[in-house]
């Protein structure tokens, strides 16, 4: 076993010698190997958030408020979970043990649903563990994606990640739907079908995917302590704030769709459209944008996402325009997408030592869930008391000025020219 | 590495294997649900006990089959068809389950069934289903929905809406509220007037149904042809016609406390009520076994109890409800 991953090592070594521009350029097998994770991850759970609505409904008496107020509570606990999970994934060095911890944990849960029937309380605790199995996966599999790859070719690497995992997260839904068509109401067929692409992205993971080089093995890991001063390094704690300063200012996707639908009188059926088109954007784009992102730099493309956002606000203040600006728009939220959620990972990345990449990306997805889920709440409430155009008026006016801080703060840390 | 990638091969097989063992048998079980109920209308000889089976799995949604027994010996050979159904009602020519679709959304629509148990046509429906009944020589169909609220227990909380079906045609014949209604020589006209739990008489056209209205209910008798309808009497619900057209089994409102309810029995002819020996107050249309019997769903199970008031109420089918004798 060790000397099959110490020979492996050596070959990684020796390739990384004689082609080291090539090396540079090309996508990391192991990358490749845990978007292709993510692709049967997110058909696996897209199949289920797709139907489960429709499920909770049928079979609980759900209402929608219960749902959201759940869900909230519910992503709350997974963005304190990544913390640990990333932490602890340094700690003992075991990134690609602990993510498959959090892709097995959720492949159990679909197993569960089947098991649970319409009991409510079992429902919700599997909901939670789901979303619990997201959050331990995330920062250790993104630290994985970073250590597997040249620092000049993060935003590529990030790039080819997101674009696989909005793959799965665009066809999980399709083939939920299609067994649906053909079998009415097989609520335990999605969810067994959702359960074994589970298991197929899981047996990626723990069968395909390398083990880190043993290089490092035997030293220790960062203490607590080390982990905590994260946020004394002035870069990474620049990017951490940028990336929370334009979180809280952006409006969050659920409402943004919910307001073009509103303001271009679409019927509520072709809402999940609006979905589809961004997402499938944001699929062509991640590629290229990480691309271009690892060439001109990534905080101006990271930077770039929120400005181009800045049309789509002021189009809905404007009379509503035809089919090409609502394309148009959904084009520039995908855009938006994969100039900023890759390239973000990867941006954080680069700043952090190799021993820490798991606490800090860790840090990093905790601080946007946060601010995303503040900025839900007060657009939402906007929207509520001022109406629509206020709350779109005030979030543009807060994306610019998160916009010219963000960049400011990040101009002054902006490291060395050699180094970027 | 070589043997690690031979061990996902073999686990992406497996994981195929089930996906598409999944699909395959949930699509074939569908299939031949569809298939066997085409057979069972004429399952048993008449009269027979159509209801709805209900699943013995426990923790489930409450899943209701279409499934017919004998009523000579009840249970002791059950079909089911595989259609799923909320309430159902079925007589020798024809029959409504009402039910979620097939559309995505499962939206309740009420399925005109052929006698051969084919669906003939589907009518959407919006709320949530109460009740279903099919006249005698199946040429109307009656359903009633909630369509807020979800019971008649919480006076005010809830409306019906009871739609007359022509169920040859497919179409609905009128909504109840657009029926002229007179009550002492007057046209009720108030705001709040619901109704519910139609019976029809062996004519087809004379039916009888519940009118509620400030708070109180009361039997409506009427005719599909003339629209029109008039209050017999005070506080019933959910009437059924007896198979000889003389009597009417109901619901009534008893005591004081809440909603109680204790069936009856009501004699048209001389206007005598008589308690029946049912003690617990059920919520259910009661359904004629015979003249001497009547039928109703409570608790998961269908009980029998004498019409004239004698005896007691006993078991007469486990795991089931909504039942419809097919004379």
């Amino acid at each position: 076993m060790y000397q099959v991953q110490d020979s492996s090592a050596v070959v990684a070594g020796h390739r990384a010698l004689l082609g080291r521009r090539t090396a540079e350029r090309r996508i990391p097998r192991t990358v490749v190997l845990l978007g292709l994770t993510s692709l049967l991850t997110d058909i696996s759970s897209e199949m289920v958030a797709a139907v489960l609505p429709l499920y909770l409904v049928y079979a609980a008496g759900f209402t929608p408020l219960q749902l959201g107020l759940v869900d909230g509570l519910y992503r709350g606990a997974a963005a304190f979970v990544a913390l640990a999970s990333g932490f602890a994934a340094d700690r003992r060095r075991r990134h690609k043990e602990v993510a498959s911890l959090g892709y097995g944990l959720s492949a159990a849960c679909k197993l569960g649903l089947v098991a649970a029937g319409s009991a409510v309380g079992a429902i919700g605790a599997i909901v939670m563990l789901d979303r619990v199995g997201k959050g331990i996966r995330t920062a250790p599999r993104d630290a994985l994606i970073s250590l597997s790859t040249p620092p000049r070719a993060l935003g590529a690497a990030f790039g080819v990640h997101r674009a696989m995992d909005t793959t799965g997260a665009m066809l999980g839904p399709l083939v939920a739907f299609g067994l649906l068509a053909l079998a009415p109401l097989a609520f335990d067929t999605v969810f067994l079908v959702s359960f074994c692409f589970a298991v197929a992205g899981l047996g990626v993971i723990v069968l395909l995917v390398p083990r880190r080089s043993a290089r490092s093995a035997g030293e220790p890991g960062p203490s607590a302590r080390v982990a905590a001063g994260l946020l004394l390094v002035p870069r990474f704690r620049a990017i951490v704030v940028a990336a929370s300063l334009l979180g809280v200012a952006t409006i969050s996707d659920a409402f943004l769709y919910l307001a073009l639908q509103r303001h271009l009188g679409l019927a509520p059926m072709a809402f999940p459209l609006l979905f589809v088109g961004s997402s499938l954007a944001y699929m062509l784009l991640a590629v290229p944008i990480g691309r271009l992102a690892d060439r001109v730099g990534r905080g101006r493309v990271f930077l770039a996402g929120y400005v181009v956002l800045l049309p789509v606000y002021a189009s809905l203040l404007m009379p509503a325009a035809g089919l090409p600006a609502l394309a148009l728009g959904l084009a520039l939220v995908g855009a938006s997408y994969a100039a900023t959620d890759g390239v973000l990972a990867a941006l954080a990345a680069a700043t952090l030592e190799e021993q820490v990449r798991g606490s800090g990306l860790a840090v990093v997805t905790t601080a946007t869930n946060l601010a995303r889920f503040v900025a839900s709440v007060g657009f939402g409430a906007l929207w509520t008391w001022a109406g629509l155009d206020t709350a779109v008026i005030v979030s543009g006016i807060a994306l610019v000025t998160a916009i010219l801080a963000t960049a400011a703060v990040l101009v002054a840390t902006r490291p060395e020219p050699a180094h970027a | 590495m070589h043997s690690r990638g031979r061990l996902f091969a073999l686990l992406a097989a497996v994981c195929f294997i089930v996906a598409a063992g999944a699909v395959v048998s949930a699509v074939i079980a569908q299939r031949t649900g569809a298939r066997t109920s085409a057979a069972h209308f004429a399952a048993f000889e008449r009269p027979y006990l159509v209801f709805r089976s209900l699943s013995a799995k426990a923790g489930r949604s409450p899943s209701g089959e279409l499934a017919a027994t004998s009523v000579a010996a009840p249970g002791r050979e059950r079909r089911s068809s595989g259609r799923i159904c909320d309430r159902l009602h079925v007589s020798a020519t024809g029959g409504i389950c009402v039910g979620r679709g097939d559309s995505l959304l499962g939206a309740y629509e009420a399925q005109l069934l052929a006698p051969d148990g084919r669906v003939r046509h589907s009518i959407d429906l919006s709320g949530i289903p109460s009740r279903a009944r099919v006249s005698p020589d199946g040429r109307y169909g009656a359903t009633t929905t909630f369509v807020t609220g979800h019971s008649y227990a919480a006076p005010g909380a809830f409306s019906t809406q009871t739609l007359l079906i022509d169920m040859r045609a497919g179409k609905v014949i009128a909504d109840l509220e657009s029926f002229t209604v007179a009550r002492a020589g007057r046209v009720v006209d108030a705001a709040d007037v619901q109704f519910w739990g139609v019976t029809f008489a062996r004519d087809s056209d004379r039916f009888y149904a519940t009118l509620a209205t400030g708070g109180s209910t009361y039997l409506i008798s009427g005719r599909v042809s003339t629209r029109t309808a008039r209050v017999i009497r005070d506080n019933v619900e959910c009437p059924s016609l007896s198979p000889d057209g003389k009597r009417i089994g109901y619901k009534k409102l008893v005591g004081t406390k809440g909603k109680t309810w204790r069936f009856h029995v009501l004699d048209l002819a001389s206007g005598t009520e008589t308690p029946l020996a049912e003690t617990r107050s059920v919520d259910d249309q009661l359904e004629w076994l015979d003249d001497g019997h009547l039928l109703y769903g409570e608790g998961g199970a269908i009980w029998t109890v004498p019409a004239d008031g004698t005896g007691a109420a006993r078991r007469y089918l486990a795991r089931a409800d909504s039942p419809a004798v097919v004379r």
